[in-house]
């Protein structure tokens, strides 16, 4: 019987199994308490850099959730010279160096689609 | 070029997978619970099947599991004949609600407020989950072990499915509104809130009926007998899996059968969509969870799509990690990167 050659969906990894330790639940997961949990070792002992380092992380870690809630929604932005435009959010890439946006209102036009480069953009601001 | 379909298999379960759901979406993502009858619902990651935990405390099998919809609660119904209430996000018990006999099915209210119950004493209950001391409502009426009970119309309503019966119930009066009769034993059950469609498999049939009025909408014939059925959340297609251990996925707009895909070992038992119908799963005789892509080929969650055209950003040094067919993967390297690599360097992930 002749099947056509086609090749399967390329995947990234499995998807992981109990650990077969403990009942889950990992208390560092991904629902976490946004905010730090307090640390085993007195904080005198802890280095500031440590410190510094979770301080850091948990920052950087709304800050992507922010931008996870932004996706789809009309966010209002303001540029270099007082211009304010307003666009759907789309994406950013890796470094956050651009914004792909939607609908971009800008003062000469809608545009549909578009990159904004965040070294343009002074703030933004969207409800979610 | 067509791609096959590369289904997840979520594996950690010894025996049947009888029941599963998901939750809504949540700024987390969104989740899975799997109900077996080793009696150790497993929560899951919904877009990648990773497991999260194990809610441990019931004695006995479990038929039914359900979340609520951020995700914070999970209930589960064994034959231990107790209905158990979750902390989902840190796996800890909350409530133990008694009955008197094997529990089958559960459902929280949109608000969480309220959990529904229903089993083989033939009882629908309703418990005050602010108030977990006080007696739960109870409306009979059911004359065989109730299979499937669902809160519907803003949970002003509840439907609910014994063996030959689907049964619409006003909540506020726990009155019967009206039934519907089979002459076949009902497999399953599910509730789409936009539209108010109500999904029943019974013997080789998939119906679909206004949860409304009950009044039938239009039905399917499947080669096999099916256990279950779920509908896309944008009522373009409908998957089904039943006694051939096959999967089904259907256009339910024409009825015309789009895909059938083999993977699972054992009947499957029950099968929903995610809730942004991005993928669906499936449970099944065999003790595993599956993941399907409703889009085959497209990038998400696990899924990663490697187009021949890309080169630079795209490309794929060939990652090896333990538990992956290596000849799957070099398959796909070969395919496309031929021309584009000199060779495929190592890289541990």
């Amino acid at each position: 019987m002749q099947t056509p050659l086609t090749t399967t969906v390329p995947v990234l990894r499995l998807p992981r199994g109990p650990d077969g330790l403990s009942r889950g639940f990992a208390p560092d997961g991904r629902r976490a308490p946004l905010k730090p949990v307090v640390p085993e070792i007195p904080e005198s002992q802890e280095s500031r850099e440590s410190q510094e380092q979770r301080a850091r992380a948990t920052l950087r870690e709304r800050y992507l959730r922010s931008l996870l809630a932004m996706v789809g929604r009309q966010v209002s932005f303001t540029l270099h010279e007082g211009v304010h435009v307003t666009a759907h959010f789309g994406a950013t890439d890796l470094d956050v160096a651009n914004f792909y946006v939607s609908q971009l209102q800008t003062p000469i036009g809608v545009q549909a689609e578009a990159l904004l480069r965040c070294s343009d953009i002074i703030s933004y601001t969207f409800k979610p | 070029m067509a791609m096959r379909q590369t289904p997840l298999t979520c594996s950690g379960h010894t025996r049947p997978v009888v029941d599963l759901a998901f939750s809504g979406i949540t700024p987390y993502g969104y989740f899975l619970i799997s109900a077996c009858k080793d009696g150790k619902p497993m929560l899951r990651q919904g877009d990648t099947g990773d497991w999260i935990g194990t809610f441990l405390g019931h004695k006995g099998a479990v038929w039914g599991a359900t979340l609520n919809k951020d995700a914070t609660k999970a209930a589960t119904a064994a034959a231990d004949f107790t209905a158990k209430v979750w902390d989902a996000v840190s796996g800890d018990e909350l409530m133990t609600l008694a009955h008197k006999h094997i529990v089958k099915t559960v459902d929280f209210t949109q608000d969480s407020n309220y959990l529904l119950t229903g089993g083989q004493d033939k009882l629908l209950r309703i418990y005050d989950l602010n108030k977990p001391e006080a007696d739960p409502k109870e409306i009979s009426g059911h004359t065989s072990g109730i299979k499937k009970a669902l809160w519907c119309s803003e949970d002003k309503q509840i439907l609910s499915a014994d063996d030959k019966t689907v049964r619409l119930w006003d909540h506020a009066t726990m009155t019967e509104v009206k039934s519907l009769n089979f002459n076949m034993s009902v497999s399953s059950m599910e509730y789409i809130p936009e539209g108010e469609i109500l999904v029943i498999t019974y013997g080789r049939s998939i119906a679909f009926h206004s949860a409304v009025s009950l009044d039938p909408i239009k039905s399917f014939e499947a080669p096999a007998t099916i256990n279950s059925a779920s509908l896309h959340p944008e009522k373009e297609f409908l998957v089904a899996g039943g006694e051939d251990f096959k999967l089904y996925k259907y256009d339910y707009n024409s009825g015309e059968e789009l895909e059938s895909y083999k993977g699972h070992f054992g009947p499957i038992h029950c099968v929903r969509f995610s809730p942004d119908g991005e993928l669906y799963a499936s449970g099944s005789e065999d003790g595993t969870l599956r993941l399907w892509q409703t889009v085959v080929g497209k990038t998400y969650g696990l899924w990663k799509c490697v187009l021949p055209e890309d080169s630079g950003e795209l490309a794929k040094p060939k990652i090896s990690f333990p538990e992956t067919a290596e000849e799957e993967l070099e398959e796909i390297a070969s395919e496309n990167s031929d021309s584009i690599y000199s060779s495929t360097p190592e890289v541990k992930a």
